[in-house]
C-alpha cells in the first residue's frame, strides 16, 4: 500500500512503501521526514549534502539463504581513526514475515547482519577482551564511535545524519559480534562474512562486484584449519617414517662378509694389496667398508677399490683417517677419528675382493699402524629417511607462516595493530 | 459454555478456549467479559490501526512440535511503534503468548513472579534473575500503552494506563518479560524463535510477498 | 589427507624414494665406478690406477 506524499521541504514526491516506516528520506533533497505525521514533518534538512549511490538499489529484492528480502534503507556510516575517516555502507533489508536484517559493505567486503536476541557472556582471555556466544569465542577487534554520514530510504526507527553510537566489534571469523551503545542501551548484532559474488547473485546486480581490498576483520582465513591438518598429516608421515625405519632395521640386519686385521708401515715396499675373495648374495644392496685403526696423533690415507672379480667393475673410494689428541690449558682434547666407513650403494651379487692401498707419512711418529677391514652388506642407509623427514617439514611450515601472516594482516587493522609477533602465533614449532 | 450471544448486538459468540475470561464480539467489537454464564459488555474496541503483522486470529503454528492456534491479541503502542502479544492456545489446552515486536518472534508462558522483582520505576537495566538455571538479564525497558484487544484472553484487559515492559535475555535464546500492567507484575518466560521455526499456517496475505 | 592432495602426494613420493634409497642404497659420497679392471690386478695390485691415488695432505693436530 504505497502512500504518495509531498516533501514539505522541496515539494518533491515522497513515496512511502512500508507500513512500519517511522522516518523516511526525501529522495530529492535528502531531508529526513517523520513518516508518522500526515504532513511529513521535517526532522532534519541539508544543503549541498554529499550523495552516495547504493550498490543495491532501494526497492530491489534479493534471495538470501534465509528468504527473500527487499532493500528499504541505505546509510553510510563512518569512524575516524588517527585522523583518517573510514566509511562503510549499510543496507536495511525487510521481509514482512521474517523481519529485518542488514548487509554491510566496506572496501568490497560484505557482511550479512541481524540483531542478536541473546546476551554474549564475557570469556576468559589471556590478552584481548573476548566474549562467548553459543560456544564460539569472539575476540575484541575494535572500539570506535560510528557516525551516520548519509541516509536514504525508509526506516522503522529514528535516523539522523550526524548521530553517533559507540561500536565495539568482536570477531570469530567468519562471524562477528557487534554492540552499539546509545544512551546506555546496548544493542547486539551478529554478522556473517558474505562473498560479494553471493550478494550480486542474490540481488541480480549487473556486472561484477568491486574486488575486496585488504583483509577484513571477520574474513575467514583460507588457512584456517589447514595449519592443524597439515601438521596432522606431517605427524602421520613421521609415524610412517619411523615404522619404515623399524621395518628396515628388522628386515635388513646386515651381513658381515669379510673381517681381517692388517698392519702397515710406510716405505717397506709395495703398499697395495688385495684381500681374499668374498661373495655377495641376493639383489642390489649397500656395502659398508669400515676401517678401524690404532692411529695416535697421525694420519693415514686409504685408497679402497671394491672389485667384482667376475665383471671387472670396481667401486673406487679414498678415505683419510686422522686422530689427534693432547692436553692444553683447556684440558684434554682430541680431534678426528680412528675409523671410517665408506658406503657403496646398490652393489649387485657376485664374487668380490678389495684392493687396498694405504699411505702414511714416511717419518710419521709411530711409523705405521695396525688396522682392521670389515665388509658388511645389506644394512639400510637411514640418512635418506632423516632427509625425507626434513623435507616433509617444508609444507606445514609454509602453511603455518602463511596463516600467521594472514592473521597479522587482519589484526593490523584492529585496535591492536600493527601486530607485534607474539609467542601465541608461533604455531609452526 | 462455548456458545453465547453478544449482550450488545445479539450476534453468536463462540469460545474456542473454555478458560477464556474475555473476548470481543466479532460483529460489533464489544469487549465481552464472562461472569459465570453471562457475558457482560464492558466497552467497545476502537478501530485497531492498520497492522503490518502477518499474524492474525486463526493463524496456526507449532512450538517445539506442539501445535497452537492464535485466539486473541493485545496490541501495544510505544514511542517507536507498536507490537502485538498474540494469545495462543495449544493442542493440550495450555495457553501461551507470541510476541511479534519488529517481527522478532518469541513464544512465552506465564510463570510465578520471582521474589524481589523491583517496582517498575526502580528496575535497573542489567538486573538479572536466574530461572531454571538460566541467567536472564534486563536488556530493554519499554513504556507502552494498551492500544486494542481482539479475541479471547485469559484475563480482563482493556483501557489500561501506560505500563512498563522489561525484556530479559539470556546467553542463549531464552527470553523473559516482566509485565507491570498488574500488581504484582506478571512474569513470562519463553524463547526467541525464527519465523521458520514456528511453521505458521493461515497467515495474513501480504500483497507482493509469498 | 584429502584436504592436502599435493602435500599427501609429495609426502608419499618422498617416503617411497627415501625408503627405497635406504633399502637399496644410494649415496652422493665419493664412490666412483671403474669398469674393465683386469683379472691380473689380483696378482699385481700396484698396477691398479686408483682414481684417488697419490693423495698427499698434511692434516695436523690442533
Amino acid at each position: 500500500m504505497v502512500r504518495t506524499l509531498e516533501c514539505p521541504n522541496c515539494g518533491g514526491t515522497v513515496q512511502l512503501k512500508y507500513e512500519r516506516t517511522l522516518n523516511a528520506v526525501c529522495i530529492q533533497c535528502l531531508s529526513v521526514l517523520d513518516a508518522t505525521t500526515p504532513a511529513l514533518q521535517i526532522l532534519q534538512k541539508f544543503q549541498g549534502a554529499q550523495r552516495y549511490e547504493p550498490r543495491i538499489p532501494l526497492g530491489s529484492r534479493g534471495k538470501l539463504a534465509t528468504g527473500e528480502y527487499e532493500a528499504i534503507g541505505f546509510q553510510m556510516r563512518s569512524i575516524e581513526v588517527d585522523g583518517v575517516t573510514y566509511s562503510w555502507a549499510e543496507y536495511l533489508l525487510y521481509n514482512p514475515y521474517r523481519g529485518y536484517r542488514y548487509l554491510t559493505e566496506y572496501n568490497g567486503h560484505w557482511n550479512d547482519i541481524r540483531t542478536l536476541r541473546a546476551i554474549p557472556t564475557v570469556a576468559k582471555s589471556m590478552s584481548k577482551e573476548a566474549l562467548m556466544h553459543r560456544g564460539a569465542k569472539y575476540t575484541h577487534f575494535q572500539t570506535a564511535t560510528a557516525a551516520t554520514a548519509f541516509v536514504m530510504g525508509e526506516f522503522p526507527w529514528q535516523v539522523r545524519v550526524g548521530e553517533t553510537v559507540e561500536v565495539k566489534d568482536y570477531v570469530a571469523p567468519p562471524s562477528t559480534l557487534s554492540s552499539e551503545t546509545t544512551a546506555g542501551e546496548v544493542v547486539w548484532s551478529i554478522g556473517q562474512y558474505t562473498p560479494a559474488a553471493a550478494v550480486w547473485t542474490a540481488f541480480g546486480l549487473p556486472g561484477a562486484p568491486p574486488p575486496a581490498v585488504g583483509i577484513y576483520a571477520n574474513q575467514p582465513s583460507p588457512f584456517k584449519g589447514r595449519v592443524a591438518t597439515t601438521w596432522a598429516l606431517f605427524g602421520l608421515f613421521s609415524l610412517v617414517l619411523i615404522l619404515a625405519m623399524f621395518l628396515l632395521a628388522i628386515a635388513m640386519p646386515g651381513q658381515r662378509v669379510f673381517d681381517r686385521k692388517y698392519s702397515f708401515a710406510p716405505g717397506t715396499g709395495e703398499p697395495s694389496f688385495v684381500t681374499p675373495i668374498f661373495r655377495f648374495e641376493g639383489g642390489d644392496r649397500n656395502v659398508d667398508v669400515t676401517i678401524n685403526t690404532d692411529l695416535r696423533n697421525d694420519w693415514a690415507y686409504l685408497s679402497l677399490a671394491l672389485i667384482n672379480d667376475d665383471t671387472g667393475v670396481a667401486y673406487d673410494a679414498g678415505k683419510e683417517i686422522g686422530y689427534y689428541f693432547g692436553t692444553d690449558s683447556d684440558g684434554q682434547w682430541s680431534e678426528g677419528s680412528r675409523g671410517t666407513t665408506v658406503t657403496i650403494p646398490g652393489v649387485p651379487a657376485g664374487t668380490y675382493y678389495l684392493r687396498v692401498e694405504p699411505e702414511m707419512e714416511k717419518d710419521g711418529r709411530y711409523h705405521g699402524m695396525n688396522y682392521e677391514i670389515v665388509v658388511e652388506r645389506g644394512k639400510p642407509e637411514y640418512i635418506w629417511l632423516f632427509l625425507a623427514w626434513f623435507a616433509l617439514l617444508i609444507p606445514p611450515t609454509i602453511t603455518s607462516i602463511r596463516a600467521f601472516s594472514f592473521e597479522n594482516r587482519r589484526w593490523a587493522e584492529s585496535d591492536y595493530g600493527p601486530l607485534v609477533k607474539s609467542s601465541s602465533g608461533d604455531d609452526d614449532d | 459454555m462455548t456458545n453465547a450471544f453478544c449482550p450488545s448486538c445479539g450476534a453468536p459468540v463462540r469460545f474456542q478456549w473454555s478458560s477464556a475470561v474475555q473476548t470481543t464480539c466479532p460483529y460489533c467489537r464489544s469487549i465481552l467479559v464472562r461472569h459465570d454464564v453471562n457475558l457482560e459488555a464492558v466497552g467497545k474496541v476502537a478501530d485497531l490501526p492498520v497492522d503490518p503483522s502477518p499474524i492474525q486470529i486463526g493463524t496456526e503454528g507449532a512450538y517445539r512440535e506442539k501445535p497452537f492456534v492464535v485466539i486473541g491479541r493485545i496490541l501495544y503502542k510505544y514511542e517507536l511503534g507498536a507490537w502485538n502479544e498474540w494469545h495462543l492456545i495449544f493442542s493440550d489446552g495450555a495457553s501461551g503468548w507470541l510476541s511479534d515486536a519488529s517481527l522478532e518472534y518469541a513464544v512465552s508462558f506465564q510463570r510465578p513472579l520471582p521474589p524481589n522483582v523491583p517496582p517498575a520505576r526502580e528496575l535497573p537495566r542489567g538486573w538479572t534473575q536466574h530461572v531454571d538455571n538460566v541467567m536472564l538479564q534486563v536488556t530493554t525497558t519499554t513504556w507502552a500503552q494498551y492500544a486494542g484487544v481482539e479475541g479471547e484472553l485469559p484475563f480482563e484487559y482493556w483501557g489500561k494506563e501506560q505500563v512498563l515492559f522489561a525484556d530479559m535475555r539470556s546467553p542463549d535464546a531464552q527470553f523473559a518479560t516482566i509485565d507491570y500492567s498488574e500488581e504484582p507484575p506478571l512474569f513470562f518466560v519463553g524463547e526467541a524463535l525464527e519465523f521458520d521455526d514456528l511453521r505458521f499456517k493461515n497467515l495474513k496475505r501480504i500483497e507482493g510477498w509469498s | 589427507m584429502f584436504k592436502h592432495p599435493i602435500f599427501a602426494l609429495y609426502g608419499m613420493l618422498l617416503l617411497g624414494a627415501a625408503s627405497l634409497a635406504s633399502y637399496r642404497g644410494f649415496t652422493f659420497s665419493d664412490v666412483d665406478t671403474v669398469r674393465g679392471v683386469p683379472k691380473s690386478i689380483r696378482d699385481n695390485p700396484g698396477a691398479y690406477r686408483a682414481i684417488y691415488s697419490s693423495y698427499h695432505r698434511y692434516s695436523g693436530g690442533k
